[in-house]
């Protein structure tokens, strides 16, 4: 039987007359799903011609928890901690896309210092992941010190949302209607001040990793995406924006307060390797790090007292109807597709569209014809959590 | 012709790299080196030195079960159900005790157990608690042999004997 993920055999190795008594045939291998270089536990069978992938076949499902149909049976504020862990590197910017849903529908108005607060940790969040996406990348390719100096300054960000959540990975922070804790100025001090240092930091990566020589080897015209294939498959985030398309919800559909802050969007330019390959990608993120410690100042200039919580009713009940969010998560676009019944406690439906798995499907794309290391840079260059793509 | 001419670039662009590789990892190298005089150590030693966590650190559940009201709110907002509360009537002619916020207890709380292998620390259920009995403690070095030690009874003696290591102030 075919299965959904085969794209056809396999092109054979053409066989003449002298190499007819040398019969070679295709050798499976099977990448994952314990496999460090595969951010979780994502199992990708690559059939290989001696060092060159000839086919790689994604396998999917290992970390699938239900999520969907469990979120069905919960009330409208209990699915906040499961969004929590779809991805869970960036779990502010999870919670962030479904409660904007139910606000919508319930015609919610935030105060303005909880929309503040919750740009500053989407932010903050957004700078973890990439610092995350930074040093696993880096450990992918062999660097071993970058992962570390990443970590420091990500325990740093990590600590600041324990002082305000009380977790450090699945916060449960942003809540319908606005924020569960306030900021206090204290802690705004202390952000403001691990900007600057973390500014100064960035340029040290910069020089570590992204302008190494033998990291541009590894990963200039490595694992090209063209922007046909971003198009045709649905790529969004750091993937569309490293093939040179200026996208970016924040910027071209505003949400929140985004409309109000100054910042670019990064795009892939080439001017190492081509558009679209593993080094623009890798790029991208490290450039949108300074563009959300632009944001950041602002939002903490703009920051004043206020109400951290709006007027929502005890238990929330959604009018019959159905909506879809989607937002601009470090890793690409997330939706939501919320169906209500009338009055119900409970979500009707709930499906998550997640990037990861848009971004994965397109590694069948890109496999053919690489060196096995090279499909390791691709793999890590797309950056997936799987907690996302396998909900 | 032509392949002549990009042997020769390749080659010259073979050794520019080798050059670029060898002066970029230097730079990267001596980053690295900068760390091993003069930077302060990062890492915890964990069990002779703890960390303090911020005071809103969610950790091991406590129930002060002498202020709980047994109104089920935390176990509905539970979104893994693993609050287990049964109650009953106060018998006739008990007197009726208050919590520690005024509130009058008027059912008699026969369990109340919580599942915290199941638990998630989302911190739901603390929000709700009226009398505010139902704390998230610092606690975090709990683990267990079995499955089922991870079920705590907030009414065994055992448990209840926490409340003077644990209970935020
Ligand atoms: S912390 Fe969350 S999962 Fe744990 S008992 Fe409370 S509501 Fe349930
Ligand atoms: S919400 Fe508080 S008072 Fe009510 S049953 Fe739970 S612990 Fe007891």
């Amino acid at each position: 039987m075919q299965s959904r993920w085969d794209i056809g055999e396999p092109e054979k190795p053409t066989i003449n007359e002298e190499t007819e008594q040398l019969k070679s045939e295709l050798l499976t291998l099977n990448m994952g799903p314990q496999h460090p270089a595969t951010h979780g536990v994502l199992r990708i069978e690559i059939k290989t011609d001696s060092e060159i992938v000839a086919h790689a076949i994604p396998h999917l499902g290992y970390l699938h928890r239900c999520m969907e149909k469990h979120c069905e049976n919960l009330d409208y504020r209990g699915v906040i901690p499961f969004f929590d862990r779809l991805d869970y590197l960036a779990s502010m910017s999870q919670e962030h896309t479904y409660v904007m849903a139910v606000e919508k529908m319930l015609g919610t108005e935030v105060p303005r210092r909880a929309e503040l607060i919750r740009i500053i940790v989407l932010e903050f969040q957004r700078i973890a992941s990439h610092l995350m996406a930074f040093g696993t990348y880096a450990l992918d390719l062999g660097a071993f010190s970058p992962f570390l100096y990443a970590f420091q300054d990500r325990e740093e960000i990590l600590r600041f949302f324990e002082e305000l959540s009380g977790a450090r990975l699945l916060y449960n922070y942003i809540w319908v209607g606005g924020v569960w804790n306030d900021l206090t100025d204290d802690q705004v001090e202390k952000m403001k001040s691990f900007l600057d240092r973390f500014e100064e930091n960035t340029k040290t990566y910069h020089e570590l990793v992204s302008m190494n020589q033998i990291f541009i080897q590894r990963t200039a015209n490595v694992g090209v995406m063209s922007l046909q294939d971003c198009f045709d498959y649905g790529a969004t985030g750091p993937v569309l924006r490293g093939a040179g398309y200026k996208w970016d919800l924040r910027k071209q559909a505003p949400y929140s307060l985004y409309s109000e802050f100054d910042f670019d969007v990064q795009v892939g330019v080439g001017e190492i390797g081509q558009v679209g390959d593993c080094w623009n990608r890798f790029i991208v993120r490290m450039r949108e790090v300074g563009e959300s410690i632009k944001i950041l100042r602002q939002a903490f200039d703009k920051l004043e007292p206020g109400s951290i919580m709006g007027k929502v009713p005890k238990i929330i009940k959604l009018p019959k109807g159905e909506i879809y969010m989607k937002t601009e998560c470090p890793r690409g676009e997330l939706g939501v597709h919320l169906v209500s019944e009338d009055g119900g406690k409970t979500p009707y439906r709930l499906k998550v569209k997640s990037p990861c798995f848009t971004h994965t499907s397109m590694l069948p794309r890109v496999a053919p014809g690489q060196m096995i290391a090279d499909f390791v840079a691709t793999v890590g260059s797309i950056d997936i959590v799987l907690g996302e793509v396998d909900r | 012709m032509s392949t002549h001419l990009h042997q020769h670039s390749s080659f010259k662009q073979y050794f520019l790299n080798l050059f670029h590789a060898i002066y970029t990892t230097v730079k990267g190298m001596y980053i690295t080196f900068s760390y091993v005089w003069g930077v302060k150590v990062v890492s915890i030693e964990y069990p002779e030195v703890r960390e303090v966590l911020p005071a809103r650190a969610r950790m091991r559940l406590f129930n002060d079960a002498e202020n709980c009201i047994s109104c089920t709110q935390c176990a509905m907002a539970c979104p893994v159900d693993c609050i287990y509360i049964a109650s009953e009537k106060m018998p006739e002619g008990a007197e009726i005790k208050k919590t520690t916020s005024g509130s009058p207890i008027r059912l008699l709380l026969t369990q109340f157990t919580i599942d915290t292998a199941l638990c998630c620390y989302c911190g739901l259920c603390t929000t709700v608690c009226p009398t505010e009995c139902l704390t998230h403690s610092h606690d975090y070095e709990f683990a267990q042999y079995t499955i089922d030690a991870m079920k705590y009874d907030y009414l065994a003696p055992d448990v209840r004997a926490w409340r003077d290591r644990i209970v935020k102030a």
